[in-house]
Parts: C-alpha cells; sequence; structure tokens
C-alpha cells in the first residue's frame, strides 16, 4: 500500500464515508498518475461498499417503549428506596440512643471483666514465679544424702528449755 | 470542548437531565439502531444484543445527572454501550457453557442472521448478495474486539477518528491503526469475492 499523504488523506476519508465528487476527482487524478495504486484502492473500494451494504440489525417495533418502560421501573424503585429512608430513619431515631446505652453498659461490663481476669491472671502468675524462686533458693538435696542414716541415730537429749531461759 | 449548541444530542440530554422524558426518547429514536447494530456485532447474539442494548439507554437515563456535555453525546452513548459489551464477553468467559450462536426464539432452527431481505434484487442477485453479507459477518466477528468496534463504528457516518479514538480509549493514530488491520484482514479474506467485482458494481 503507497503511504503517499493524498491518497492516504483520501484512503481515510472513504473509511469514515462515501468520497465528495471532489475527492472522487483528486482521487481519480492521483490514481491516473500511480496506476500501481488501482489495485489496491480497488480492494479498499470493495471493502468500503461490502462494509457499507451491511444490513442494519432489525430492531424490533416496541425496543423504545421497553425502554421507557424499564427507566419508569427504575425510577419507581428509586422513589421508593428515597421514601423508605425517612421511615428507616424515623425507626433508627427511636432505638438508636437505646441500643447505644445497652451498647455503653455491655461494652463497660466486657472491658471491666477483662480488666479483672486479666488482673487475677497476672497475679496468679506472679505467685507462680514466687513458688518457683523459693524452689531455687532451696538448700541442694545432696545434703539430704545422710538423712536415713541420722534418722537411724539415737535422738539426742532435749534441749535445757530453763537453763536456755536462765542464760538469756 | 462540545457546547449544547453544537451538539443537539448533547441538548437533548440537558433536558434529560431535567426529567424530560420526551427528550430521552427522542434520543432512543435516533440512537436505538446504531446502538443495536455494534452491540450486536460485538455479541453475535441478538437476543443479548437487545437486553444489552436496552441498558445501555437505562445506563444513559441514570447517568443523565452525571453528564458533562464535554464531549459528543454519541461518544459517551457508544462508550457506554461498548463497556457493557465488555462486561457481558468477559461475563461470557467466566460461564462458558453459554451459547454464542443463540437460535431464534420463535424456531430455533432458523439462525438470527437471517434477517428480512428489504432489498429489491432478483433471486440469484438476492442469494449472492446474502452469502456475501453472510461472509463479511462472520469475518468481522472475527476480528478483534477493537478491530471490529473501530470498523463498525466508522460506518457511523457522523463520527470522526477522533470520537472513534475517544470510545476506544486509545490515540487517533492507534484507532487508524486498528482499523487499517483489521481491513487488510478482510480484504485478504474476502479477495475471490472483491475479485468478482459484485461488490463494487452494487451501488
Amino acid at each position: 500500500m503507497t503511504t503517499d499523504p493524498t491518497y492516504r488523506r483520501l484512503l481515510e476519508t472513504s473509511w469514515l464515508r462515501p468520497l465528495t465528487t471532489a475527492e472522487e476527482t483528486e482521487l481519480r487524478s492521483w490514481l491516473a498518475e500511480h496506476p500501481e495504486a488501482v489495485v489496491d484502492w480497488e480492494a479498499e473500494a470493495g471493502i468500503n461498499h461490502a462494509l457499507g451494504a451491511l444490513r442494519d440489525v432489525p430492531v424490533p417495533s416496541n425496543f423504545t417503549a421497553r425502554v421507557l418502560a424499564a427507566v419508569q421501573r427504575e425510577q419507581q424503585t428509586e422513589r421508593r428506596r428515597t421514601a423508605a429512608w425517612p421511615q428507616v430513619w424515623h425507626g433508627l431515631s427511636r432505638w438508636l440512643p437505646r441500643t447505644a446505652v445497652a451498647g455503653i453498659i455491655l461494652g463497660v461490663g466486657a472491658i471491666a471483666y477483662i480488666h479483672t481476669s486479666q488482673n487475677t491472671r497476672r497475679e496468679q502468675m506472679v505467685r507462680d514465679v514466687e513458688t518457683v524462686c523459693d524452689v531455687r533458693s532451696m538448700p541442694s538435696p545432696r545434703i539430704l544424702q545422710d538423712f536415713d542414716t541420722i534418722q537411724e541415730l539415737t535422738p539426742a537429749p532435749r534441749p535445757d528449755v530453763l537453763l536456755l531461759s536462765l542464760l538469756e | 470542548m462540545m457546547s449544547a449548541e453544537q451538539d443537539p444530542d448533547a441538548a437533548l440530554m440537558l433536558r434529560v437531565k431535567q426529567g424530560d422524558m420526551a427528550a430521552f426518547e427522542g434520543l432512543v429514536e435516533r440512537y436505538k439502531q446504531p446502538v443495536l447494530n455494534l452491540v450486536y456485532r460485538m455479541l453475535r447474539d441478538a437476543t443479548e444484543a437487545e437486553d444489552i442494548a436496552q441498558a445501555v439507554f437505562i445506563q444513559v437515563h441514570k447517568s443523565a445527572q452525571r453528564y458533562q456535555a464535554a464531549s459528543k453525546f454519541s461518544t459517551w452513548l457508544f462508550t457506554i454501550a461498548r463497556n457493557l459489551c465488555l462486561n457481558e464477553i468477559r461475563r461470557r468467559s467466566r460461564h462458558p457453557t453459554d451459547s454464542m450462536d443463540a437460535g431464534h426464539p420463535e424456531n430455533e432452527d432458523q439462525p438470527w442472521q437471517q434477517f428480512e431481505d428489504k432489498v429489491t434484487a432478483g433471486p440469484p442477485e438476492t442469494l449472492l448478495h446474502t452469502e456475501l453479507e453472510d461472509k463479511i459477518e462472520e469475518l468481522l466477528s472475527e476480528l478483534p474486539e477493537n478491530q471490529r468496534t473501530a470498523i463498525v463504528l466508522c460506518r457511523q457516518n457522523e463520527l470522526s477518528y477522533e470520537d472513534i479514538a475517544k470510545v476506544l480509549g486509545c490515540s487517533v493514530s492507534a484507532t487508524k491503526s486498528l482499523i487499517h488491520r483489521g481491513r487488510e484482514f478482510l480484504k485478504a479474506k474476502l479477495k475471490p469475492y472483491l475479485r468478482t467485482g459484485h461488490w463494487t458494481e452494487r451501488k
């Protein structure tokens, strides 16, 4: 296909609409000077004609009426939706404060419960940690290795409580 | 910027914006044929094309409040039509069981392409014309969507390359390139028919 600007302009115009008489004349004279482009132009003209001859898809006679009816239905739905809003708002305005108070009470209760249970858990954890610490500070179990022998020895004399009190 | 004085359809649309149903009816009457042509050639299903074309005008009415006469009404309308068609094509690709060649609702054996012949031609010529029409419809459906849309929109005499480019969402040079490539495909496939001269002789 030629890239000549005159041909391209006329070709692109022919894609959109039939050429005017002046454009046809211009094209004919251009083609007379460039016979090598005649075949291409004939093919283009053929396609133009083929596309131009494509028939319109039949439109149902009630198409417009159907569109208008559908639009009216849409409008009614929209109106109903708009009209429903004040009722919804009225209902909300009655129940919203009560629901809010109930929500606040429930919320405060829930927070208090969570806080208390957390504190209880923390205290329990502290106690557990203390117990573990106590176990760690106990003497080594090795000191009890002769416990049984000592236990079998004759019991030592009882302490002289009276003497001790006098010495104090 | 396109003003309502320059585009009579934009003036009608401004009336639609104010709730004028007669203006809307005028727009539907004026554009139902080109919209249906475009939608049908994008979807190749007459029943769906009718539904989508109807949805296009409903969408136009819904969007009337947002309409700004910044571009031609027809460009805006065809953009809506194309977007709805693309949505439909996407929906089909997600549900591929839907038929691409739906039969006539009243007679399943009769394809939708057999439209009433309005051309007053003799029987043999009519037969040839129908065969060629069927061929070109078939070839159009084989084109990629953007090439097909560009070529179909070219048939709307009122649209410029700038308008078509806006509908397709690309540059004017890209639009011309799409049309060129589409036409090259058609030329190659229609070569035997074009050689007979039937298309060029019929005016």
